[in-house]
């Protein structure tokens, strides 16, 4: 952590408590409590992990010590945060040799989740064992359904397969009956885990609405162009075009429709549709484009975050972290409710409570979060939650997405 | 139509897969130097045109006022003071192979991380010159087909330099037999030094042209070392025009395949074709037996 706000922190603790009369049991008080997470760094999912996870932690950790840090309720006593981090490299193994490390040299009093649907996964099991409760902000499966029972440390905060891609299949299907589109889809995927998942999902869900899939292809992660692929689904003349993206490939795809002039009525991409680069780089003709994910930027609290935000890290925040912010967020409130290290405690109250976040309410029956945002879009340059509908600041389908002139 | 598209299309691509391993052929063919860092250069270049397009305003291309020199003199100052004392320690070639791997290697992850300290791991591309061009009725996108001119130019520029001037006869002399060069009278080691330097600076400019269409992080330049280091095995080391040549053949065989049998197999038909290429010739495509 920074010397600095590590200072002023506790300058703050300092001050704090000897303004108030100190309680006997105070001297046991931890000075500090002490996050341990695994990421991440290097390889192909760095920039990913950077700007959706380790961003929000380090923005966390700066505005928690600025405020004093954690409130123990046992001690009467704020106590700063600081952070043990280790690259796992992207790799399963690597995550739990260290995730190990943190257990058992590190001692850590409380472990943040990993980065990407497979890391998350790989993690859950053994935060199980050892019985730290981690709430997973990056994961897109349809195994949690089972898991979720099996390891019931590990909490699911973003929307899963089955539940990010029924939405958009309704909405398709909607504007089928009202006559606005013949019910044409193209759909295209990643080669990935997350994109056949979240293919498989949809086809399934379309299917069962009354929508044609009219061509399914899938490419490799890192293709260097894609204006073949794009020519193919023209051929099929869809309404909708429909992309299991991944952030690279979410880049191209946007940008070579536009070579070619493919101006699909409805069309989506997932993962990176709703980083800030993306709207830098195509600036206006990001409007109607839908995206996974979703955010509701006028709920409470969010447009303080927005600003610190901007202030630390530089760049606005993306639809997509504003969940792993949320994530950290539950952790600091159940801490606080517990008042004290006592991670069997913590876990309960995550598993029963509700917490008031920069992600709306979120609470945890059978610990996936009960309604995540799974669809926005992008209206008037900004991102937007639309699904499920009845959430809280959910905006209506801009239809059709206008063309890209 | 859309199959000359495809190809068309698959000619570019090529195009820009020659490119990248141009400074790498030149770096490996005269100077005997495998960089691994090499695509940090690139990845620099990338970065720079990011920075006149999203800071300052201007054109890309005049990014490579700052990035060219820049990455001229670093590659230089590589070669001078960390390659010399290890051409001169080394008692063989397979000695300071392996030395030069170890440097370069270590080199590769102080960039990337300097870069992931002062630039962060965040994904990075601009929009530029994304207009459609039409040739023949089939459509391209203006930014990779400046960036194919940009590499045929380059390539033609290079090749007039080694067969038409003085300075590249010394350096096709180096090439052949390094000790022979220097009796006759070149300097070995100021020459290889601009041979080394002037790959980093093809680097940049190919860091440059491509990052108009794709996007990139701090951490992309390894990919393009590897991608680079296919098409210069392919064409054989020291090749010129054959390296452009070879970028082109990959870009087409992908692009056909890819649309004629699926996309899903681009990057395995590109390594068919690698493994094809080094059963069948493993000196090189363009190399004379």
């Amino acid at each position: 952590m920074d010397r600095r706000t590590f200072v002023k922190g506790s300058a703050a603790v300092a001050s704090a408590t000897a303004l108030t009369r100190v309680p006997a049991h105070a001297q046991a008080a931890p000075d500090k409590l002490r996050f341990g997470y695994t990421i991440t760094q290097s390889g192909p999912l760095g920039p990913g992990a950077e700007s959706t996870s380790v961003s929000q932690y380090r923005l966390w950790q700066k505005r928690v010590n600025d405020a004093g840090g954690i409130m123990l309720k046992k001690f009467n006593k704020k106590v700063p945060v600081d952070f043990v981090a280790y690259d796992d490299q992207g790799k399963p193994d690597e995550l739990l040799k260290l995730t190990e490390r943190l257990v058992q040299q590190d001692k850590v009093d409380m472990i943040l989740g990993p980065y990407a649907t497979h890391m998350n996964l790989a993690s859950a099991p053994i935060i199980n064992k050892y019985e730290y409760p981690v709430i997973m902000t990056t994961a897109t499966t349809a195994k949690t359904y089972d898991i979720a029972q099996r390891w019931p440390y590990a909490f699911w905060n973003i929307s899963q397969p089955k539940e990010s891609t029924e939405p958009l299949s309704q909405a398709l299907a909607a504007l089928k009956k009202e006559g606005k589109i013949k019910g044409r889809i193209a759909v295209v995927h990643v080669a990935l885990e997350y994109g056949v998942e979240m293919h498989g999902a949809f086809v399934e869900a379309a299917k069962k609405d009354g929508l044609e899939i009219v061509i399914s292809k899938s490419y490799p992660l890192g293709s260097a162009d894609l204006q073949p692929l794009i020519r193919e689904v023209m051929a099929t003349d869809p309404d909708a075009f429909i992309a299991m993206s991944y952030p690279p490939d979410t880049f191209m795809l946007t940008e070579q429709c536009q070579v070619v002039g493919f101006n699909p009525k409805v069309m989506y991409v997932a993962i990176g549709g709703v980083f800030p680069t993306y709207k830098g780089k195509f600036g206006d003709k990001v409007n109607g484009i839908l995206a996974y994910g979703g955010v509701d930027w006028n709920a409470p609290g969010v447009a303080d975050y927005r600003k610190a935000h901007r202030e630390f890290l530089n760049r606005d925040s993306e639809a997509g972290a504003v969940n792993v912010y949320a994530g950290l967020e539950v952790v600091q409130q159940a801490i606080e409710a517990v008042g004290e290290i006592d991670r069997k405690k913590i876990r309960d109250t995550i598993a029963s409570g509700k917490f008031q976040t920069v992600w709306g309410e979120l609470s945890y029956a059978s610990q996936r979060n009960a309604n995540p945002w799974a669809v926005g879009q992008w209206q008037n340059g900004d991102i937007v939650g639309l699904y499920p509908s009845n959430k809280a600041g959910a905006k209506p389908l801009l239809f059709p997405k206008p063309a890209w002139s | 139509m859309i199959l000359f598209e495809v190809f068309l299309n698959g000619i570019l691509l090529g195009g820009s897969y020659g490119l990248i391993a141009l400074g790498l052929n030149l770096q490996f063919g005269v100077a005997r130097i495998l960089n691994l860092s090499y695509g940090e250069y690139l990845m620099g270049g990338a970065f720079t045109a990011f920075f006149a397009v999203m800071l300052w305003k201007v054109s890309p291309f005049l990014s490579l006022l700052v990035s060219l020199p820049i990455a001229f003199a670093m590659n230089w100052l590589i070669y001078r003071y960390l390659m010399v004392p290890l051409v001169r320690r080394a008692p063989d070639q397979d000695a300071l192979d392996a030395d030069v791997v170890l440097v370069t290697f270590g080199l590769l992850f102080i960039c990337q991380g300097w870069a992931l300290v002062y630039w962060s791991g965040d994904l990075r591309g601009y929009s530029f010159l994304a207009t459609p061009v039409h040739i023949l009725g089939a459509t391209v996108a203006l930014n990779r087909l400046l960036s194919f001119l940009g590499a045929c130019a380059l390539a033609l520029g290079l090749f007039y330099l080694l067969r038409h001037t003085r300075f590249g006869a010394a350096l096709r002399a180096i090439t052949i037999d390094p000790v022979a060069a220097g009796i006759v009278g070149v300097d070995v080691q100021r020459t290889s030094a601009l041979a080394f330097a002037t790959g980093g600076a093809l680097a940049a400019i190919s860091g440059m042209l491509i990052s108009m269409f794709i996007s990139f992080s701090a951490t992309t330049g390894v990919e393009y070392t590897l991608k680079a280091l296919i098409v210069v095995i392919m064409a054989g080391v020291g090749r010129v025009t054959g390296t452009l040549a070879a970028g082109l053949l990959l870009g087409v065989v992908e692009a056909l395949g890819g649309y004629l049998i699926d996309p899903g197999l681009t990057i395995a038909i590109n390594f068919a074709l690698f493994t094809l290429v080094l059963l069948l010739r493993p000196t090189g495509l363009f190399t004379r037996a």
